[in-house]
């Protein structure tokens, strides 16, 4: 993954790209390989949840999300974590600048 | 699927004994597992869209306004289409399309020190109308917009 996590005025805002095929059920099957895509994404600071989202198979190829969040957070590592259709799961952190 | 189901409320039922109501996770997967497999039926028809709203938000009363939905006019790669969404405050925001099979594409859960500006990059197989609904203060808001996709990026 890869992370960009910028603090300013009270926000921080993230940007995130994962690295992952997202294969809808048509691009599998014209691939003949098992259909897989990331289901669910959260983002957290600490113990505190920032981000959530559940997501399909629409989403592109590597898929880039940005968000916000407030609080006083500068300093702090923001850690993201992804589970996919197949149960995999990925979690990394990086500091908010 | 059965199965699936079962381990889904079971580790529900344990998250929701071990960790504040705040922190719980709220995965719309597991929590509305129908509403991922309402299908788009025509083209220009928002049949599909109306009823995966449903799906997620119980009901399809649904205002325009109050939200703000960024997408281009025309797609040249169906592949990535940016899609921002965003509003003053929401406890949920959610994105529908009427392009591909399934019309729900993402749903946002807001914590509370979230701030309701999302971005993804989405891919549509062909044109169609991206959709954003916000729940805020308990009502429905949308916001939508026709993107025209002129490569499709689906497998199509």
């Amino acid at each position: 993954m890869r992370i960009k996590a910028k603090f300013k005025k009270g926000v921080t805002t993230v940007k995130v790209m994962a690295k992952h095929a997202m294969l809808s059920y048509q691009e599998a099957e014209k691939k003949k390989v098992p259909v897989n895509f990331i289901t669910h994404v959260v983002a957290k600071v600490g113990d505190e949840l920032v981000y959530e989202v559940t997501t399909s198979q629409f989403l592109s190829k590597n898929p880039y999300l940005k968000f916000a969040f407030k609080g006083e957070n500068k300093g702090k590592e923001v850690s993201i974590t992804w589970t996919d259709l197949s149960g995999k799961t990925k979690t990394d952190s990086k500091k908010i600048k | 699927m059965e199965r699936r189901k079962f381990l889904g409320l079971g580790a529900g039922l344990f998250a929701a004994t071990i960790i504040p109501a705040s922190l719980v996770a709220a995965n719309f997967r597991e929590t509305k597992p129908e509403a991922w497999k309402v299908m788009n039926t025509k083209e220009e028809n928002m049949d599909g869209v109306n009823a995966g709203i449903k799906a997620i938000f119980g009901t399809d009363k649904v205002e325009e306004g109050k939200v703000k939905l960024k997408a281009p006019d025309i797609a040249e790669n169906g592949a990535v289409i940016p899609i921002t969404a965003s509003t003053a405050k929401a406890s949920k925001i959610a994105i529908f399309q009427s392009a591909n099979p399934e019309s729900v594409v993402a749903v946002f859960d807001i914590p509370a020190n979230g701030v309701p500006d999302y971005s993804i990059r989405i891919k549509m197989q062909k044109t169609g109308t991206v959709v954003a609904v916000a729940e805020i203060d308990g009502k429905l808001y949308k916001a939508s917009k026709v993107v025209k996709v002129t490569i499709g990026g689906c497998g199509g």
